[in-house]
């Protein structure tokens, strides 16, 4: 373009000798400068940190990249390079966003899903390793550095590292682990900083290149969720509080009436476990154990998961069924990614942790098998004998033995980083010296995931995506220590099967619930469980096996079951209403999974209005118990009464264990009993001693309890009279964005259920898939899970599944033949990856 | 008036260049220079890279909205206090606006510095 002079313009001679000139151009230069300043740092509104704002409003890189086109599926491109590939991949998406992947052999397939993953799921997966390495102060800064902190001094990072080096020992999944990571890689270098996810702009942080060990992060970040629950602290204080044998009342291991979910049938007449005898009480120098801790444990809402299988003799077809729901901590994006892998050699088809190669749990053309997590403690505190007072030595059997020191480095935003040196002993790291007045200072952490794995888990997916039959799957299983898993099994040769497989301590009788003395290596666990005792079933007689995390076997099994958690009211139901069902098909499988009765309220319920003296209500408590009088025990999402049950049974919890409240409000961490305690002593022991409250001068009963915490509930809610409202509004039921932003998370969702049902929806935790698969040929199936394929809040895909999960609906999954079987109504899109 | 078109035409056609990993605050040196091509009266340099920016920034967005059928603006708002789709465009359009608007005044007076603009208008 040339610049066309206008006549009246001329050249000033000297055009810097005028003041007045330069001084507005460095005023107008100066302000827009300053605009560009102000723009480009991150705000804070309140508490509330907003991201630099010219970058994230500019529409060309900001947040409105990630406003992708409604059918922006629909057009991607449909070559893809992707170098490293032997052969062609082709991947058809069908009208959920799953791809299917058709490979010429595993490595191409695995280095395809890793691509695919960090197109659709790349921030989930930074934030994971992120999470479990300790190194989430680098991108949120200082308000995260306690949570950093115990990451780092549990040593979850440690684990994961261990985790590596036992997989690296197969050179098969050593090579798996590298292609997954080029491909993720391979997506992230083609990628401009405009197209990275929302939530890196947000935060104002980069991507990093993918690794193994990343990898194995987020595998330790599963881990960490499924096996790190223990009550070790919270025992040992009930059992200094209370003495031996109300311990024993209050505390028991085995809950009457439940189904383990291996019975005895003789099978374990011949094992010669040869266990010392028990060493309760706790033999460790407790004192000072149970002074001021800062961190109470939070209520016992946990995790928990359903799967099962039923015999073709009990189904309607003549072929086995298979049905799982793990329940986890819902969030978007959603903990699992659904994925089709079809190779030359097999075929199969289910959900995959973002970050890990392979199918998780899925079927095949022959097989299908799920997961239940295990509920047993693997994880144990000893009480370290200082050998000093720099607390650089210990004594172990009268030797004294050094500490051996790991020094975290921890990266903070805006701060110079933080280094942490961390104890590690024999039996592993000292988490809470850091804390003067923290309960556990001086214990040590034994962990079965700081273990380098003997196994390799890898080598048991890989078994199960290419299993044929019953022998693959338990040749499989014998490769897999951590976290242990329930695996039910289905075969289209008609087998069905469940196992409780994983690395089990064998442990004296009540080793492991308590805190131990760490002075002696006598000890430790005396071993581990031998593979081929650990329990199984193959076809029992009645047609079905089943497992919701509870016992794993009744007590004639020889070797002692450690757990936090005893309470078996989900399990109990599934095996009820197996039991009582022939015909079985998938809409049957479908009743169970969303069965919303809980036989914990059903159980306590009776007793507590048979308690109750109704003469003794006003009209609103006599037309609440009314209510509550007709309820079964069904959390259904529009009924009133599970809401006035649910506040009526916690006070009647907290009045009843208010010995254990008085002391946890000041801050002693002390164990609470099992709600089928509290149930058990209402109906057979009203008298209990616990039923006195003691801050009244009158000895109460279980009577005088149930009518004081009735009206404790209507008294709630006649100032609360907004709570007083149906169980789905009532629940506050929400799932949650992974860095808890509301604006991206569904709250709105309203559905039933109880995490003592079947159909385990709380709060937070809930069904995170629903899978039942046919084992016909060919194989039928069907899922969902509560959020979408995309990671992106700007895609439709983001959250498209949730309405039809919490409306109790299923999608058809596709194990398809070839990407040309997909149905033309569900076919999106298709694309060929190749290396050139 | 021809010289604030061109300054505006100037802004969104050259500020198409901001699609090729351009960095955020570019539309104010682009501002600048329009406003070094096109001189006139400051106030209407200011006001011409203001509209320029504005647009820009905001057919930008509408475009990538309107595709996105609205999914992503309606998070983003209530992200940002709830505001909505309009407020939010209108949030995208003054933070051009002003960087383009600032740009073009800065780039009016860097002429000045060199070429002697009488009257200008």
């Amino acid at each position: 373009m040339t610049i066309r002079r206008r006549p009246f313009e001329m050249r000033s001679p000297y055009p810097y000798l005028r003041p007045m000139r330069f001084i507005r151009f460095f005023f107008a230069f100066a302000f827009t400068g300053l605009l560009v300043w102000l723009l480009q740092s991150p705000q804070q509104v309140g508490d509330k940190p907003l991201p630099a704002l010219g970058a994230f409003f500019n529409p060309f890189s900001g947040f409105w990249r990630n406003a992708e086109p409604a059918d922006a599926a629909s057009r991607l491109p449909q070559a893809v390079k992707l170098p490293g590939l032997t052969g062609p991949v082709q991947v058809a998406y069908d009208d959920q966003l799953v791809p299917h992947i058709f490979a010429g052999n595993i490595e191409d397939a695995v280095r395809v899903q890793g691509y695919l993953l960090a197109q659709h799921r790349l921030w989930q997966m930074d934030l994971m390793t992120r999470k479990t390495s300790g190194r989430l102060s680098e991108i949120l800064g200082e308000r995260t550095l306690p949570i950093d902190r115990l990451s780092r001094r549990r040593g979850t990072g440690f684990a994961a590292e261990n985790a590596l080096k036992g997989w690296q020992k197969s050179p098969e999944s050593i090579r798996l682990l590298e292609a997954y990571s080029a491909g993720v890689n391979a997506w992230m270098e083609q990628m401009t900083p405009a197209e990275y996810p929302l939530e890196f702009k947000l935060l104002g942080y980069k991507p990093e290149a993918w690794t193994p060990l990343k990898t194995a992060l987020v595998y330790e970040s599963m881990v960490e969720t499924l096996c790190s629950r223990d009550e070790d602290l919270a025992s040992t204080i009930a059992l200094e509080q209370f003495g031996l044998e109300t311990f024993d009342m209050l505390y028991p291991e085995w809950m009457p009436g439940q189904q383990p979910i291996i019975p005895d049938t003789g099978q374990w007449k011949n094992i010669r476990a040869d266990i010392p005898a028990s060493t309760k009480p706790a033999n460790a120098d407790l004192s000072g154990v149970s002074e001021v801790d800062p961190t109470l444990s939070a209520d016992r809402d946990l995790d928990g998961s359903n799967n099962w299988a039923v015999a073709g003799a009990k189904t309607r077809s003549g072929h086995p069924l298979l049905a799982n729901d793990p329940h986890l901590s819902l969030s978007l994006p959603s903990i699992w990614f659904q994925v089709q892998i079809h190779l030359p050699e097999h075929n199969s088809y289910g959900v995959a942790l973002p970050g890990v190669p392979g199918i998780i749990i899925g079927f095949n053309e022959n097989i299908a098998w799920g997961m239940t997590n295990v509920g047993q403690d693997v994880s144990d505190w000893y009480k370290i004998a200082w050998a000093d007072s720099a607390h650089s030595a210990y004594l172990l059997d009268g030797k004294t033995q050094p500490v051996e020191w790991r020094v975290e480095e921890i990266g903070i935003k805006g701060k110079p980083a933080l280094r942490d040196s961390v104890r590690y002993t024999v039996w592993g790291p000292v988490v809470y010296d850091h804390l003067a007045d923290h309960a556990l200072r001086n214990c040590a952490l034994r962990w079965i995931s700081h273990d380098m794995p003997e196994r390799n888990a890898f080598d048991l997916f890989l078994a199960l995506n290419a299993g044929k039959s019953y022998a693959d799957y338990q040749k499989g299983m014998a490769n897999f220590d951590c976290p242990a898993q329930n695996f039910v099994f289905a075969s289209r040769t008609g087998d069905i099967a469940i196992q409780v497989q994983g690395k089990f301590p064998i442990r004296k009788k009540d080793q492991g619930r308590f805190i131990q003395d760490g002075s002696q290596s006598a000890n430790g666990w005396l071993g581990f469980i031998p593979q081929d005792q650990v329990p199984s079933m193959k076809n029992p007689s009645r047609g079905f096996v089943f497992s919701a995390n509870q016992h794993s076997t009744p007590p004639s099994y020889p070797y002692y079951y450690c757990s936090p958690d005893f309470d078996d009211y989900r399990g109990r139901r599934i095996y009820d209403r197996l039991s009582a069902m022939s015909d079985v098909t998938v809409d049957s499988m479908k009743t169970i999974q969303l069965d919303n009765f809980s036989i914990r309220s059903g159980d306590a319920l009776p007793a507590m209005i048979s308690l109750l003296d109704r003469s003794k209500l006003d009209a609103e408590g006599t037309e609440m118990a009314a209510q509550l009088a007709a309820w079964n025990g069904s959390y259904e999402p529009g009924l009133l009464a599970p809401t006035l049950f649910e506040v009526w049974f916690d006070s009647l919890y907290r009045y009843t264990w208010d010995e254990m409240y008085t002391l946890r409000e000041v801050k002693k961490d002390i164990l609470l009993p099992d709600s089928w305690r509290l149930i058990d002593l209402m109906k057979n022991d009203p008298g209990n001693v616990f039923f006195d409250r003691t801050a009244t001068p009158a000895r109460e009963t279980a009577r005088n309890v149930v009518q004081e915490s009735f009206q404790a509930m209507v008294t709630h809610f006649r100032q609360n009279p907004k709570e007083k409202t149906d169980w789905a509004h009532a629940k506050g039921f929400a799932i949650r964005h992974l860095a808890l932003i509301d604006a991206f998370s569904r709250t709105d969702v309203l559905v039933g259920g109880n995490r003592n049902a079947p159909n385990a929806i709380s709060k937070t935790h809930g069904p995170s898939w629903r899978m039942i698969v046919e084992l016909s040929n060919p194989v039928r199936a069907v899922g969902v899970y509560p959020g979408g394929q995309s990671g992106n809040p700007g895609s439709r895909y983001y959250d498209n599944m949730v309405d039809t999960w919490a409306a109790g609906a299923y999608n058809e999954l596709l194990l398809l033949s070839s990407p040309d079987a997909m149905p033309p109504a569900r076919k999106l899109t298709q694309q060929t990856f190749s290396a050139q | 008036m021809k010289q604030s078109l061109l300054t505006i035409l100037f802004i969104l056609a050259v500020g198409q260049l901001c699609r090729f990993g351009l960095p955020w605050w570019a539309v104010a040196p682009i501002g600048a220079v329009a406003g070094w091509l096109f001189p006139q009266m400051p106030v209407k340099s200011l006001a011409a890279g203001f509209i320029g920016g504005f647009l820009l920034w905001l057919l930008q967005a509408l475009w990538l909205d309107m595709g996105n059928e609205g999914i992503l603006s309606g998070r983003i708002g209530s992200l940002f206090m709830g505001l909505s789709t309009a407020q939010l465009l209108q949030v995208t359009g003054l933070l051009g606006g002003l960087l383009a608007g600032f740009g073009c005044l800065t780039g009016r007076w860097a002429r000045d510095l060199v070429v002697q603009t009488a009257k200008a208008g």
